[in-house]
């Protein structure tokens, strides 16, 4: 049995396969050697010249010399492959530095953030958030707080009057009277109150006809000067960092007797004294007290029977603290440069492990 | 209140320093806002002698003086006009200091030397509006001898401090610097002394009567005449006193009047005797529209809450806020009547209010002046007439009306204090400090009854008397505690708070910041963007800006683009949630409605080198209000209506927003004049009644099992005329499919070739849908040709 011929192919296909550089080529060469007219298969038209003793053995030798064909084609096709997938890959290589497609974020406005933090806090105690009127009665944002009209108190505070008995509210505490009022002296009141207030003020860096405050007011059955300063105290550390203290000073409102001011420990000197506490180690950023028994008496509730707490502060005073803003107008302009600054989260810093 | 460490002491003895006077007396409930120290700035300050004085050789204006300053006498060069020979006058020395940075050092002027500087009180840092007129134009000169060498600042009485009370509304009492001394007592025990009333009375009884016609008017009024009165300058110490009082000394009669409402707070008035006009005092209520000139030369109309001084005929005083114009007492008086009263604070505070003449005076009356210091208060102005006016104190007094000198009484009990407080004092300590007040406690078991003296008749009431035990003992022993609760509650935000604050979330994920505006507005934004035409009113705005509140959020939020714009930031989107109110009239509660506004203009999403971005058009506005829709599960029920209604918006690129089918809002582009206007490019604005939105209960989410079976689409397009809209196409079909069509999406609109010139080609995919079974191709051709059916019936041919 000749097995020369086969050999030959065997060699110039070998040959023929080192020059292959593409897939075309690649398939070409398929063809030539594996197709209907290709070299392999006309060996088997010479299968009719041979005996029968010698077919089986010669059949084997063909179908081999195909088999290596094959899989050497099928070899050089991965190759083939693999090098026009680097390729590809190559040429799709991207400058990952470059920016990517933006998507704009907004910012939240500091005073909303505040009231925020504020609030959540206050609901982690249970209490819950009243909203109430911006354009007020004389009543309710004067007279039911122990504010008669012949008060002098009311220089305290100048007011937008709209007529005689009608006002833009120059605090958030009208809401307290009308929920008192509402619970008609019965249940226990736990709520706090944020929302815009205006004063007759001319605008400048430290006042602003409109600003917001936010305030809280416990009514119950057994509630203590002393329930009101550890609740401070709370507030004061979760607000402001866990170091800080509380102090309270006698103060006057005419809805709170007793009534005090409450400082915390300055947040940025830790009390040591700088700018931000005018080198007090204090800064002022409440007014608070027990509910006066007259406010208590209008609402329906029996003093005797009932007491509570109320407090007050001003989130665009506590904004501008926490973050340094010099002038309080920039809270009322609505300048992009400042507001964007207001897009991050914010946390407790270092000092505060997270739970 | 201005209140001298120096004069202070005259009345308790005070150890402490001026600042931790103050930091106590702060601490104690009164804040001390600043303290003046007449001290800082100063060295070397002494009293010089002047032997002579001649005139400088070279130069017109300036004098030469030899001055003894106790070792040596020196040349001193001054300009001032009043430096006379063997006068004392204050030298600031070589190496000395004065305020404002002035260093004294050795000078030669005009080619004279000149050691030193004699001081006029303005260079020694008292305000020049506070210089009495005797030194205005000059140098201080001592009205009495003095040793040369001594230190100046103690004989000036500047050797001294001043706090600066900030007094909350109840703490009159505090109004004095017998009230400071009494607060200073109770915080660092001591005696306080009052002043001296001790005076000499001759000559005459009274003659000047007295009559109350109302007692609500005037309670009580006294009066005192003192004659033969020498007007001059009051004595130095009570000049200086009433400066750092903050007060301008006029001279000896005007002085000794302020100087006695200081002491005591007690605000007194001093008429001229001989142009009384009449031998009585008659005090009344004014008649309405009654006039009288007061001592500023002008006519005031009065008013029936007013209160009148009359000598029985006319009035010649505006009871505690001003005097009549011929009554008044002036260099040529010599007989005084001093008037020392109490008036309604009410009236007081009115009358001062409306003629906008608030003074020292006027602000203690209308507080409520302490009636046992009514009348020391008169006998120490008549002491003092006596002593530095060389006046002769007339016999007694005459008065009308009652005062009411004694003790009220606080009833209340350990146990409530304690409990207001959450603390635990034994009935002794509560006593023990109510007496550094000057408070006597009568103790009968647990309960204590509180005698209080009419200077603090702010304290009524049990809760008063827990205030003082708590601010004199100290909040610092005050300890923490949580409330116990009755029931436990628990905290959370409500339905309508929750979706407030997530929607807000999602606007600012979506890239718009937010804005809070002002509420006030002027009457031109009050009207735009709204079909109302009236707005409240301020009775009295601060400005043309600031008259009106607003009806609508949009004119702020164009505001703020307009500043951005104009300060380089070209993209700019905002939202905002506030309040508009809707007047009902002038005089109830407006409607307040909580609103979502937004603005929008520039570019969204920018990438330039990609060249992609979302332009700030309106279907990005619409886009935006979708997810907000969608956030809170009303996509169905939110139908955007073509509306050309607003004149500040583009007639063709606005919508009317509804809420099942109710008006709820606008989206739209600004009217392309309203942009020329405000000089900004295209703008887009919307604002939806956020009440509306939030009053929808979406309840839970209802869970659809997922389709087990495939769904199918068909992708039609239409011909239809340029203006028929892409939601009347959707209508028709949605009406027309009988079941399983679950979406309905346009796609695609085209004009331009092969479409006749005022046609358009929409392009609309059908998602049909059966939840059941396969929908086979025949059965989506059962329902989906009647769609095609009814296109056509509606005249909306099928393209290709």
């Amino acid at each position: 049995m000749d097995t020369s011929q086969m050999t030959h192919i065997q060699d110039e296909f070998d040959v023929s396969l080192e020059t292959v550089e593409d897939a075309r080529s690649l398939q070409d060469l398929k063809v030539r050697y594996l197709g209907k007219k290709g070299r392999v298969t006309g060996l088997m038209k010479e299968m009719k010249n041979l005996s029968n003793e010698e077919r089986p053995a010669y059949g084997q030798k063909v179908n081999e010399l195909r088999r290596n064909i094959e899989a050497s084609i099928e070899e050089k096709s991965a190759e083939i492959e693999a090098a026009a997938l680097e390729e590809r890959l190559k040429n799709e290589t991207i400058d990952v530095t470059l920016p990517g497609r933006k998507f704009n974020i907004g910012s939240q406005h500091p005073i909303s953030r505040i009231i925020e933090d504020i609030e959540d806090f206050f609901i982690g105690l249970g209490y819950e958030i009243q909203e109430g009127y911006e354009v007020e009665t004389d009543y309710y944002n004067f007279e039911a707080l122990n504010l008669p009209k012949s008060h002098p108190a009311r220089d305290m505070q100048d007011t937008f009057y709209i007529s005689e008995e009608i006002l833009l509210r120059t605090h958030t505490s009208p809401v307290q009277a009308r929920v008192l009022e509402d619970r008609k002296g019965k249940e226990a009141v736990k709520i706090i109150c944020p929302g815009k207030v205006y004063r007759r003020d001319s605008d400048d860096a430290t006042h602003s006809h409109q600003f917001t405050q936010i305030e809280g007011l416990v009514v119950d059955k057994n509630i203590h000067m002393s329930d009101l300063k550890g609740t401070l105290e709370l507030f004061a550390k979760e607000i402001f960092g866990t170091e800080r203290e509380i102090r309270l000073r006698p103060s006057f409102f005419p809805f709170t007797e007793p009534s005090v001011e409450v400082d915390i420990s300055c947040f940025k000197c830790k009390g040591a004294g700088c700018n931000v506490c005018k080198q007090s180690g204090w800064i002022e950023i409440l007014g608070a007290g027990m509910v006066h028994p007259n406010v208590l008496r209008m609402a329906g509730y029996d003093p005797d029977e009932y007491s509570g707490f109320a407090f007050g502060m001003g989130p665009d005073r506590v904004a501008m603290l926490r973050y340094g803003i010099e002038d309080i107008r920039h809270l009322y302009t609505n300048d992009l440069r400042f507001i964007n600054q207001f897009k991050q989260t914010e946390d407790g810093g270092e000092n505060v492990e997270s739970i | 209140m201005k209140v001298s460490k120096e004069w202070l002491s005259e009345y308790i003895d005070v150890e402490a320093d001026v600042y931790e006077l103050s930091e106590r007396i702060t601490r104690g409930g009164i804040e001390v806002d600043d303290i003046i120290d007449y001290t800082s700035d100063i060295k070397n300050l002494v009293i010089g002698h002047v032997e002579e004085v001649r005139q400088h050789p070279d130069a017109d204006k300036l004098n030469l003086c030899r001055v003894n300053t106790g070792d040596e006498v020196k040349q001193i060069v001054c300009g001032a006009d009043n430096v006379a020979a063997d006068t004392y006058v204050i030298v600031c020395q070589v190496g000395g200091r004065l305020p404002g940075g002035i260093k004294i050092k050795k000078a030669k002027l005009r080619g004279e030397v000149s050691e030193g500087m004699i001081c006029s009180l303005d260079e020694i840092g008292i305000p020049t509006d506070y210089v009495p007129k005797e030194y205005q134009d000059g140098i201080f000169i001592f009205s009495e001898d003095q040793e040369a060498g001594a230190p100046a600042l103690p004989a000036v009485y500047l050797d001294d401090a001043v706090m600066e009370f900030d007094l909350t509304p109840n703490r009159k009492d505090a109004l004095s610097i017998i009230g400071a001394a009494y607060e200073t007592k109770a915080l660092y025990g001591g005696d306080v002394v009052h002043p001296s009333t001790d005076l000499t009375e001759t000559g005459d009884q009274v003659d000047v009567s007295v009559r109350n016609e109302d007692s609500e008017a005037v309670p009580y009024y006294a009066l005192r005449v003192v004659k033969d009165v020498e007007i001059k300058p009051a004595p130095t110490w009570m000049q200086i006193r009433l400066i750092k009082a903050g007060i301008r000394p006029i001279n000896n009669v005007v002085d000794i009047s302020n100087y006695v409402m200081l002491e005591y707070g007690q605000p007194l008035h001093m008429f001229d005797y001989d142009q009384l006009g009449s031998k009585e005092i008659v005090t009344r209520f004014a008649e309405e529209g009654e006039k009288m000139t007061t001592l500023d030369g002008k006519e005031r109309t009065l008013k029936g809450s007013d209160i009148v001084i009359t000598n029985g005929k006319e009035p010649v005083a505006l009871a505690g806020v001003m005097g009549g114009d011929f009554s008044e007492v002036t260099e040529e008086t010599t007989n005084v009547i001093i008037e020392s009263a109490v008036f309604n604070p009410v009236s007081i505070r009115k009358t001062s209010g409306r003629l906008d003449l608030r003074s020292e005076a006027s602000s203690r009356f209308e507080k409520g002046v302490s009636h046992e210091f009514v009348l020391p208060a008169l006998e120490r102005a008549a002491y003092l007439l006596e002593t530095y006016a060389g006046g002769k104190v007339q016999l007694g007094y005459n008065s009308d009306g009652a005062l009411d000198t004694s003790d009220s009484i606080i009833k209340t009990s350990r146990d409530f204090i304690n409990n207001r407080l959450g603390m635990h004092l034994e009935t002794s300590e509560i006593e023990e400090t109510l007496s550094k007040l000057g408070l006597e406690t009568v103790v009968s078991g647990d309960d204590l009854e509180i005698h209080v003296p009419s200077r603090r008749d702010d304290l009524q009431i049990p809760e008063d008397i827990t205030e003082e035990v708590a601010r004199i003992y100290g909040y610092d022993a005050l300890p923490s505690s949580l409330p116990k609760f009755e029931t436990i509650t628990p905290g959370r935000l409500t339905d309508e708070q929750e979706k407030h604050r997530i929607i807000r979330h999602q606007l600012e994920s979506l890239g718009l910041s937010q804005s809070i505006n002002y509420a006030l507005t002027s009457k031109e934004k009050a009207t735009q963007f709204t079909e109302r035409k009236e707005a409240l009113r301020l009775m009295m705005p601060m400005s043309e800006d600031r008259a009106v509140l607003r009806n609508s959020l949009v004119p702020h939020l164009v505001d703020n683009v307009v500043y951005n714009t104009s300060r380089q930031q070209k993209d700019v989107q905002l939202f905002e949630t506030g309040r508009i109110f809707i007047s009902k009239g002038q005089d109830v509660q407006p409607e307040e409605v909580e609103k979502l506004a937004g603005i929008l203009t520039g570019r969204m999403n920018n990438t330039d080198w990609l060249g992609s971005h979302v332009p700030a058009d309106f279907y990005a506005a619409k886009g935006i209000l979708d997810s907000v829709f969608e956030k809170l599960g009303l996509t169905d029920d939110i139908h955007y209506v073509p509306s050309e209604g607003y004149p500040e918006m583009h007639p063709g690129r606005t919508a009317d927003i509804t809420l099942g089918g109710e008006y709820i809002g606008f989206v739209g582009e600004l009217h392309p004049k309203y942009e020329r206007d405000h000089d900004l490019d295209q703008t887009i604005v919307f604002e939806v009644d956020l009440d509306a939105l939030l009053a929808v209960k979406s309840g839970t989410i209802e869970y659809e099992v997922l389709p087990k079976y495939p769904s199918v689409i068909r992708d039609i397009a239409l011909v239809a005329d340029r203006n028929v809209t892409a939601g009347t196409l959707v209508d028709i079909i949605e009406n027309a499919a009988k079941k399983h069509l679950i979406d309905v999406y346009v796609f695609d609109v085209y004009e331009g070739e092969n479409i006749e010139a005022d046609k358009k080609s929409v392009a609309i995919r059908l998602t049909y849908l059966n939840k059941e079974e396969t929908l086979t191709d025949e059965a989506v051709e059962e329902i989906h040709q009647p769609v095609l059916e009814a296109l056509k019936d509606e005249g909306f041919a099928l393209r290709g």
